[in-house]
């Protein structure tokens, strides 16, 4: 016994194969499982676009419907709230909403209402400090956190503050503008949220 | 790269120094018999499954919902919106199976080469509480689906318990939290299947590998290989019929997971319910607690035990013998090492009535199986024609819980008598290639 | 390796033992072609049905959403991975099959209400998701070629596959309508059935429409088979290799121990 000569090539050569074709393997065993962690298709077939009609959302009301489970605040800003606008912008973090948040919108909606028609504000109403839902504030008055406040969004947690368009302020804890989700009119007084205009099916 | 993995090695085994010697001691240092035979793989594989359960139990918890009204929905939800779900639930189901297929054979090894034998009584032991383990491990996961089989097969199995006399239905109640089989059951159970037992599990499997690296594995001729000559060709000091675990067994039992493995996926794959045997059809139809399947009956590694009660009859106003036959039918399992007096070890050697006598045993096994799986009810009419099918049920089911205590009875009598003519034992193993 | 020659010679009487095993495995054996046709009281037709032939799943599912949907949900399937599964495109599913105005990513709803039809049949029309799963493809197809006139049924129709069905029989256009002949001299046994009136369709082209009917509610109990015969081949070619390798290098380390 043990006068043989063994063929360390060909062991070593066997062994590299048979590791790596069992590694490959338990790799793609585990892609099933990592992947097993997307959303489902219940959860996507929640996701799925949300057509909402605006007809009974009055002047300077908002509305807030659920979609992807995040609330998305539907505003209809009255003339006065939209003439405000344009003078906020010298208090803002990112008035034109090309600088820091330039992702925040689509670029149908990257103007001074933030929006595709003037009027219809369609926003994600999510903090962008640590993802509070911020207050709907929409009179134009004093406010104690505000004397010369021209209405807007004011957050509970962290006290940051956004004009009616969902700029933030300077000197509040949050960074950004507040997100747009991607949406459309299906006709003039409905909308969907969750499709670019372009996509219509 | 070599010489950072190795001064990382260097590095951990300063600060553990118990981890090298232990590698040494349970591979490359232990010496296993070098005639291991096919018979040889299904430890190593019981191990494999062991580790499928448990990954692929803990992503199915993921989604899976514990409770009456949502179980049944939420099993669903994974076969269809989960992605990927329905491989991890059919790699969970068929290992189920597959675990018990791997045990037995496993057991049956155990018994065929007398690896029960001292000085091995206590990996024996440890060995029949993971099957049992085991068992109720499976029962418990096997409701949680809350299919009308799962329902049905929880209520039966737990009124077991309601034939002990005077506590009987108070335990029965408990165990159940409720009257019948519901959430409270349903939430226990998953308890019990998801962490409790599991942990048991592995501390009995931690065991029985630390029992059996303490005498070393028996083999196919039942030598003692640790009483032979010493001196091999990687130490002068191990047995001279003892190779290395590693590399040997380990690229040995390779070979055998992916042999197995291919068996798995073809099941996984092409047959997940293996024509009612893995899955059964009734388990697809939502938990009902009016209805009771018309075919009720347990999967099939229960089958053996459950036709045990099925024959036995109720007298003195109590069933309970049916169910005292069928734990004694577990429990005299664990009683080998000591009813088989018989000083050589493997069925090679063993006198003939060892070997008929472990045949009319494994017949016995396998028909109550047929039976408690109504497969008789189906084959006697076709062998036999037109018969009182109940009582050829009964008589056949008796027979077998015969033949079954028999072999106990008469292994017992056979080498505590010296009847048995056994073959002389060689002095080293024999190698067959 | 002395003792080898005089040993070789040994274990005939293992033979016994593997005799009586196997005497034990008929007993298995005979079971497994019972098994798969269990209990559904014998003498199911075979359905041939497949998932694997998409043309027949898009028929089985007109015909579904033309003579089922109306009373039978599928409450786990959803439009949307079935167009997809069928090869069919979002619009042809909303206008061809989903009459109820549901989402395309939402469940297959029937449009009738549970508690009317319960008062019509005697019991609401149950969802037939995984009705192939639990009762099995030849049961669906024998259950679907085997309703005949009854005068004595409450719903005027009577089923082999199902004695005393409570569904009044709805593809009976296409069919026809068949009658029982009775066994001479045992009363209520259905000897054979007899076509008594043609329906639209011949009774080859009648077992093709119930063959897809099938297919497609067995597809229905579970998509994933789709997936399953798609990738299982590959596992398999993939396993086999690497257990060829293993073999290799099991025989070649092997080559030390004598």
């Amino acid at each position: 016994m043990g006068n043989e000569v063994v063929d360390h090539s060909r062991r070593r050569f066997l062994t590299a194969a048979t590791a790596t074709v069992g590694g490959v393997g338990v790799l793609t065993a585990a892609a099933p499982f990592i992947k097993s962690w997307q959303p489902s298709a219940r959860a996507k077939a929640a996701g799925a676009p949300v057509t909402q009609s605006l007809k009974k959302i009055e002047l300077g009301q908002q509305l807030i419907v659920s979609w992807r489970s995040l609330p998305v605040f539907i505003v209809n800003r009255t003339p006065s709230q939209l003439a405000a606008l344009p003078a906020q912008d010298p208090r803002l973090v990112d008035p034109k909403s090309d600088g820091s948040s330039a992702e925040q919108q689509p670029k149908y909606a990257q103007n001074e209402t933030r929006s595709i028609k003037p009027e219809w504000l369609v926003m994600i109403g999510i903090c962008t400090h640590l993802g509070c839902v911020p207050n709907y504030v929409g009179e134009m008055k004093p406010e104690p956190f505000d004397p010369n406040w021209q209405g807007g969004y004011y957050c509970p947690c962290h006290h940051s503050r956004y004009d009616m368009a969902g700029r933030v302020y300077k000197d509040v804890p949050a960074p950004k503008n507040m997100l747009i989700p991607p949406y459309q009119y299906l006709d003039d007084m409905t909308v969907q949220i969750g499709v670019n205009p372009k996509e219509v099916s | 790269m070599a010489n950072v993995l190795s001064s990382i090695g260097g590095w951990v085994t300063e600060r553990a120094p118990g981890l090298m010697p232990m590698y040494r001691k349970h591979m490359t240092e232990y010496y296993a018999p070098k005639n291991f035979n096919l018979w040889y793989y299904f430890g190593s594989l019981a191990v494999l499954v062991l580790v499928n359960q448990i990954v692929t139990g803990i992503f199915l918890t993921m989604n899976y919902n514990p409770s009456a009204a949502g179980a049944f929905d939420s099993v669903q939800y994974i076969m269809r919106d989960v992605q990927w779900g329905w491989l991890i639930r059919y790699m969970h189901s068929t290992g189920a199976s597959l675990f018990f297929v791997v045990v037995f054979l496993h057991m049956f090894r155990g018994i065929m080469y007398g690896s029960y034998k001292k000085p091995r009584e206590l990996v024996w032991l440890l060995g029949m509480l993971i099957f049992l383990v085991l068992m109720a491990e499976a029962f418990m996961g096997y409701v949680l689906p809350w299919g009308n089989m799962s329902f049905w097969g929880a209520k039966v199995i737990i009124s077991l318990f309601g034939t002990i006399p005077v506590i009987g239905s108070h335990l029965v109640d408990w165990i159940m939290g409720d009257f019948l089989p519901g959430d409270a059951t349903l939430n226990r159970f998953f308890a019990l299947h998801v962490i409790a037992l599991p942990l048991v599990l592995l501390l009995l499997v931690v065991l029985h590998l630390a029992a059996l690296h303490e005498v070393g594995s028996n083999n196919p001729d039942g030598v003692e290989i640790k009483k032979g000559p010493t001196g091999n060709r990687w130490s002068a000091l191990a047995p001279a019929d003892g190779i290395p675990f590693h590399p040997y067994y380990t690229v040995k039992d390779l070979f055998g997971v992916g042999f197995f493995l291919l068996v798995a996926a073809f099941i996984i794959f092409f047959a997940p319910t293996v024509g009612g045997w893995f899955l059964e059809h009734d388990n697809s139809i939502r938990a009902n607690n009016l209805v009771t399947p018309s075919e009720i009956k347990p999967v099939w590694y229960f089958t053996s035990f459950y036709g045990i009660v099925r024959v036995m009859p109720a007298f003195l106003g109590t069933a309970v013998w049916g169910v005292l036959t069928m734990f004694g039918a577990i429990a005299v399992l664990f009683l080998f090492p000591w009813i088989d007096r018989g000083k050589v070890k493997s069925i090679r050697y063993r006198g003939t009535g060892f070997k008929v006598g472990l045949g009319v045993f494994v017949f016995a096994f396998i028909g109550l199986g047929s039976l408690g799986a109504g497969v008789t009810d189906k084959v006697f009419p076709q062998w036999f024609g037109d018969i009182d099918l109940a009582a050829w049920d009964n008589n056949f089911g008796r027979l077998m819980v015969v033949l079954y205590f028999g072999f106990f009875v008469f292994l017992w009598a056979y080498t505590h008598f010296g009847w048995e003519k056994t073959k002389p034992v060689p002095d080293r193993v024999t190698m067959h290639d | 390796m002395i003792n080898r020659q005089i040993f070789m010679k040994r274990r005939p009487s293992v033979k016994y033992f593997f005799a009586a095993a196997g005497l034990a495995l008929g007993l298995l054996a005979g079971s497994a072609t019972v098994h798969a046709a269990e209990g559904h009281g014998g003498g199911l037709m075979p359905s041939g049905a497949s998932v694997g032939d998409q043309a027949s799943l898009q028929r089985g599912a007109r015909l579904y959403f033309n003579y089922c949907v109306g009373c039978h949900s599928l409450k786990y399937m959803r439009y949307s991975r079935m167009a997809n599964d069928l090869g069919l495109t979002k619009k042809e599913v909303m206008q061809n099959l989903n009459f109820t105005g549901a989402k395309f990513d939402g469940p297959v709803i029937s449009s009738m209400p549970s508690a009317l039809a319960a008062r019509w049949f005697g019991k609401a029309p149950p969802d037939l998701s995984l009705e192939v799963s639990a009762k099995g493809a030849d049961w669906l197809y024998t259950y679907l070629n085997t309703f005949y006139l009854d005068p004595h049924s409450p719903a005027g129709w009577n089923n082999l596959a199902l004695p005393n069905a409570a569904m009044p029989f709805p593809l009976w256009e296409l069919q026809g309508i068949q009658t029982a002949v009775m066994e001479p001299g045992r009363g209520h046994q259905v000897q054979k059935l007899m076509l008594s009136q043609p329906g639209q369709m011949t009774p080859a082209q009648y077992q093709q429409a119930t063959r897809d009917l099938t297919s497609f509610l067995q597809y229905v109990s579970e998509p994933a088979a789709l997936q399953r015969h798609r990738y299982g081949v590959w596992v398999l070619l993939f396993l086999a290799l690497f257990t060829l390798l293993a073999y290799m290098l099991k025989k070649e380390y092997w080559k030390d121990v004598h």
